[in-house]
């Protein structure tokens, strides 16, 4: 239905988002066809977009600010504190009732089960026990699981994954949705209840991403109420920001640690960043810390008492008992190196995992089948350790919230039980803390095997959960192992105190695993109130780092991959300077004309083999034999809100009385523009013109044919541009470089590479 | 300085002295050596106190040291009772008398402090007076040994007596090891000493009682016990408790036998055959995601396949 005349053709063809019809395809490239094959690591997919981070200085932007004057942008500074501060509250009340759902519920789970397990001791018949306690975990895992995949599967896993691509610029879909954070609080809650090995952590900063970007926008489109606040921030920069501190706010509010939140925006999320947004962040951070111990302090009985730390309290160790000397500097480095090699065990397994659940596990009853068989083989391992364990440590003076006796003496516990009766939370801090001697090496060396290969199942089903804790329990497991061996090679030398190495193994796991180092060892720092751990912390989180990255990615950046997200890191590959923007772009570009006829771009806004979302805006010369320079650029989502309001250039003449256009009026279609197909365009109106000039962005950047790969990555990653249009020495458009160009071309193992586009 | 460092140095022989005393009295048992050491004690505060300047000692009233005395006598006598109890433990039940007397003796003596009449400032010179502070080092000690035995739980609010529930635990206790011992002797007739059958069997009931009321009064007490009170019983519970549960799970081994291994197995295998199952099945029949390819339009040019090409190879 296109006519030639429809739109410009420049040259080389060009196009922004690079579908074209396949009829297209076949004419002009023969020789390939479109394929199909199975999903692998090597390609990016269409589904994602970018977000706009540039701002599109037009004329209405600019009688904006021309009308607020210099005091009313002291109040949107002012809104913005406000907007932390209320980050900071909600964030740390979701926190808080994480945590005391999840202790109620688990309190009642474990109490079952025990009275159970005691009863049937004595009777005989414990495989009712297992049955009961499998049972219980894969219907609580079935319903969380249930509510994750049919209603939204974005909320599974931890989240920070999806939370670093959206702040890196990919516009995940419904990542910072109301009804994903409901969902996610509920999963989260029943996943822990129902014994996986994951923990209630990771989610948080999911959490806290979705409220920031939530309250920033003063409304809420899942409810459908729109609160006329805040107005000024429905946009993607200003939401990105926020998001950023939310996410913040989520790790400090889970972990206790205000700076740590802070450290991990920058390090993990933020790949835009300023002192100012950094200010902001550390009060949100702060205020979501505060709020969670001034709850938790009145629920825990003891008001105000504000020292209360976060979900997870590691326990305080005492420096004096628990000093370092500069012997145990290579000890530590060298439990670095094992928690690499862990950690990169860990990753290369869930890759696997991860790869044969995309091709093959894909419809969501088999996710939901496969994560509560996942939970019922936890309960059986969890209660055969149990069962064969024959380590049992006297009762009294220990911290065991739920002793199972089973066949110990009477007045002595199961020491098995302790690891792996109890929630993953509570397990880490036992390990830490239990004075030495509380568990013996061969149920520390068992449950380091179970849990590494439970956590490693776990990780990616359809529940969402977080990899954090678990990552800390087996690492906190180990570490208390080589503690112990340490002390009986050294026949009890002074520098063996088992809690010490338990956590220097949970961050050299930990860091192994996730392969973060700053933000982890500030966050562990914070978590066990303690800075003399700090330089050994550091150094293990290091050496894990630098170990594991030698054999495989951290599992985010390896989850992100495996989605096909098109993710820009830091800098360009190191080796393609060869490449030109000439070869990066893609081409033919769709161009709209100055003024152009409506008609024309309904038809290219609804053509659905192109999900073009920028349009270069050229000068509208009569003349198309001439191709003509580039005037500006056009977003869809505004000619769809030009189309709405039917801003033609007949109407105008006819009805001098119309309202103009403001930015207010993109603003509330944000973020949901509505789809093309809502917007009806008679016959008559077809035949209108509609005058770009005032709408568009008349600066669009612009890289010259010749430009570097790198150099057109830098600017395109600095600026956190969506679309960049390169033309030739003329000003003429020749193509366009987006997101999803950059991002296919990665270092692999052998050199250079490119990733293939693909529609999921 | 001289006079007060004067001063507490005979406090401090008098105290020690009292403490070795008893010390060594606990040791032998032998009640009625103390006594003596005690009384040289005195005697040689008394000698020093006559040789010594009358105005050296000017504030040590004849009443104040009477009550330092009297305190120097029950901390002797207190802790020669919680030696001569500490094992089996019995500290609550033997020196529950001891322990409340001195507590109003040290009682009478801090309270003096509010009278700020000059003849009763016994508190200041015998509490503050010094860098030592050996009474309140003592009485600290004191309390905190009662605070870590817990033993007011296992007595009456009023700390006369033990509380009906104690009385009640230790009489089963009692019981329970008179069953024990009785079996025994009826064992030993049977010539099968290392078979301990016959009392697991007959004191099954006293125990299980026993362990039950336990556990009861563990219970109320954590959920009594939530603002500030210690999670623990009183140590002479605890530590009967501990000593019956040794001789029944270790000594007489009639804790519970590994049970039910066959069903265990069975359950446990069939559950974990599961995920096997699962997987396998949905690797062959369910059908395998594919990706549609979309070959991205752009300028074919050589010099970039080339430069990836050779990558590859």
């Amino acid at each position: 239905q296109l006519t030639p005349s429809s739109f410009l053709r420049i040259g080389h063809l060009s196009n922004v988002d690079l579908n074209e019809d396949i009829h297209e395809l076949q004419t002009e490239l023969p020789r390939q066809r479109p394929n199909e094959i199975p999903h692998n690591e090597k390609l990016l997919s269409l589904k994602y977009e970018s977000l706009d981070y540039d701002n599109s200085e037009n004329q209405l932007f600019l009688e904006e600010e021309r009308r607020i004057n210099h005091a009313a942008f002291r109040t949107v500074e002012i809104k913005r504190w406000v907007i932390c501060a209320m980050i900071g509250i909600l964030t740390g009340l979701v926190a808080c009732f994480i945590d005391i759902v999840v202790e109620n519920l688990a309190g009642l789970k474990y109490r079952v089960v025990k009275d159970n397990i005691d009863k049937f001791t004595a009777k005989g018949g414990l495989s009712f026990s297992l049955l009961l306690w499998a049972t219980l975990n894969a219907s609580v895992v079935m319903v969380g699981s249930v509510i994750v995949a049919f209603i939204e599967p974005v909320a599974a896993g931890s989240g920070i994954p999806q939370i670093k691509c959206y702040l890196n610029g990919v516009k995940i879909p419904h990542v910072v949705r109301l009804k994903t954070l409901v969902i996610k609080v509920c999963g989260v809650i029943l996943s822990v209840v129902g014994g996986l090995a994951v923990g209630k952590e990771g989610p948080m900063i999911h959490s806290g991403a979705v409220i920031a970007a939530g309250i920033s926008q003063g409304r809420s489109t899942s409810l459908k109420r729109d609160f006329k606040i805040f107005e000024y921030f429905r946009r993607d920069t200003e939401k990105r920001d926020f998001v950023s501190a939310g996410a913040a706010a989520g790790v400090s509010a889970a972990f206790g640690a205000p700076v740590g939140g802070v450290l991990f925006s920058l390090e993990e999320g933020a790949s835009f960043w300023n002192q100012f947004l950094t200010w902001r962040i550390f009060f949100a951070s702060m205020i979501s810390t505060f709020t969670l111990n001034s709850v938790l302090s009145v629920y825990h009985g003891n008001a105000w008492d504000l020292s209360n730390p976060g979900l997870i309290n590691f326990g305080r160790f005492d420096s004096e008992k628990m000093g370092y000397t500069i012997q145990e500097i290579p000890i530590f480095i060298f439990m670095g190196v094992v928690g690499g090699i862990l950690g990169a065990l860990f990753n290369a397994l869930n890759y696997w995992l991860t790869m044969f659940r995309i091709r093959y596990i894909h419809r969501p009853c088999l996710q939901v089948v496969e994560a509560m068989l996942v939970a019922a083989v936890t309960a059986t391992v969890g209660f055969v350790m149990i069962y064969c364990s024959r380590d049992c440590q006297p009762i009294q003076g220990s911290s065991v919230a739920y002793p199972l006796q089973l066949f110990c003496a009477d007045g002595e516990y199961n020491s098995m039980a302790t690891a792996f009766f109890n929630t993953p939370e509570k397990s880490v801090v036992n390990l830490f803390h239990d004075p030495p001697g509380s568990y013996n090496p061969m149920t520390l060396g068992m449950f380091t095997l179970m849990y590494f290969f439970l956590a490693c199942w776990t990780y990616g089903l359809t529940v969402s959960a977080g990899v954090f804790i678990p990552s800390l329990l087996i690492g906190a497991a180990w570490g208390r192992l080589f503690g112990i061996s340490l002390s009986y090679l050294t026949k009890g030398s002074i520098w063996a105190d088992p809690g010490k190495y338990a956590l220097m193994g949970a961050a050299a796991q930990l860091g192994g695993i996730v392969r973060m180092t700053l933000s982890l060892t500030v966050i562990m720092m914070e978590a066990t109130s303690n800075v003399t751990y700090g330089f050994p912390i550091m150094l293990v989180l290091m050496t894990a780092k630098i170990v594991g990255d030698y054999f495989v990615e951290g599992l985010y950046d390896m989850h992100i991959q495996l989605q096909s997200v098109p993710f820009l890191h830091w800098e360009a590959p190191v080796t393609s300077h060869s490449l030109t923007a000439r070869e990066v772009m893609s081409t033919p570009v769709t161009c709209l004309r100055r003024i152009e006829r409506v008609g024309t771009v309904v038809d290219i806004l609804s053509d659905t083999s192109s999900n073009h979302n920028g349009f270069p805006v050229v000068e509208s010369n009569p003349d198309t034999t001439q191709v003509a320079g580039l005037r500006g650029l056009i977003l869809r989502s505004q000619l769809i809100v030009l189309l709405k309001h039917k801003v033609f250039v007949e109407r105008a003449n006819l009805s001098l009385v119309q309202r103009r256009l403001k930015l207010k009026d993109f603003r509330d279609a944000y973020p949901r523009f509505p789809p093309i197909q809502s917007i009806h365009v008679s016959q008559d109106e077809r035949e209108c013109m509609i005058d770009l000039s005032e709408f568009m962005n008349p600066s669009p950047y612009t890289v010259p044919q010749e430009a570097s790969l790198p150099r057109v990555f830098k600017l395109f990653r600095a600026l956190g541009l969506r679309h960049l249009v390169v033309v030739d020495n003329r000003n003429e458009v020749v193509g366009m470089v987006t997101r999803k160009d950059l991002a296919r071309y990665r270092l692999g193992k052998e050199g250079l590479e490119e990733l293939s586009l693909a529609q999921t | 300085m001289a006079p007060p460092r004067c001063c507490q140095r005979v406090l401090l022989l008098v105290l020690v002295l009292a403490l070795l005393g008893s010390a060594t009295a606990a040791a032998a048992q032998e009640e009625p050596r103390w006594a003596p050491a005690l009384e040289a004690a005195e005697g040689l505060a008394e000698e020093l106190w006559g040789a010594g300047l009358p105005g050296d000692l000017p504030e040590l009233e004849p009443e104040c040291r009477s009550l330092l005395a009297a305190f120097a006598e029950g901390s002797a006598a207190l802790t020669g009772c919680l030696g001569r109890r500490a094992r089996p433990v019995r500290l609550c039940q033997g020196c529950h008398e001891h322990y409340g007397r001195l507590l109003a003796l040290y009682g009478s003596i801090a309270r003096a402090v509010g009278n700020s009449s000059e003849s009763h400032n016994c508190a200041k010179s015998i509490l503050t007076s010094d860098r030592l502070q050996i009474v309140v080092t003592l009485s600290e000690f004191f309390n905190e040994t009662w605070e870590a035995a817990n033993c007011a739980n296992c007595l009456k609010n009023n700390s006369e007596g033990l509380s009906n529930s104690t009385e009640e635990f230790l009489d089963l206790f009692n019981k329970s090891l008179t069953c024990f011992e009785h079996n025994l002797q009826v064992q030993t007739v049977d010539l099968s000493p290392n078979n301990y059958t016959e009392v697991c069997r007959n004191c099954n009931e006293t125990y299980t009682k026993l362990n039950d009321l336990y556990n009861n009064l563990q219970r109320m007490n954590r959920q009594g016990g939530e603002s500030g009170h210690s999670a623990h019983l009183c140590i002479d519970v605890e530590d009967a408790m501990n000593i019956s549960r040794k001789l029944w799970s270790r000594t007489f081994n009639c804790s519970l036998p590994c049970s039910d291994t066959v069903p265990v197995i069975a359950v446990s295998s069939f559950i974990l055959f599961l995920p096997i199952v699962f997987y396998l099945s949905s690797f062959l029949h369910s059908k395998q995601k594919k990706r549609i390819l979309i070959l991205p339009k752009r300028i074919q040019s050589n010099a970039s396949l080339v430069n990836i090409q050779e990558k590859y190879s």
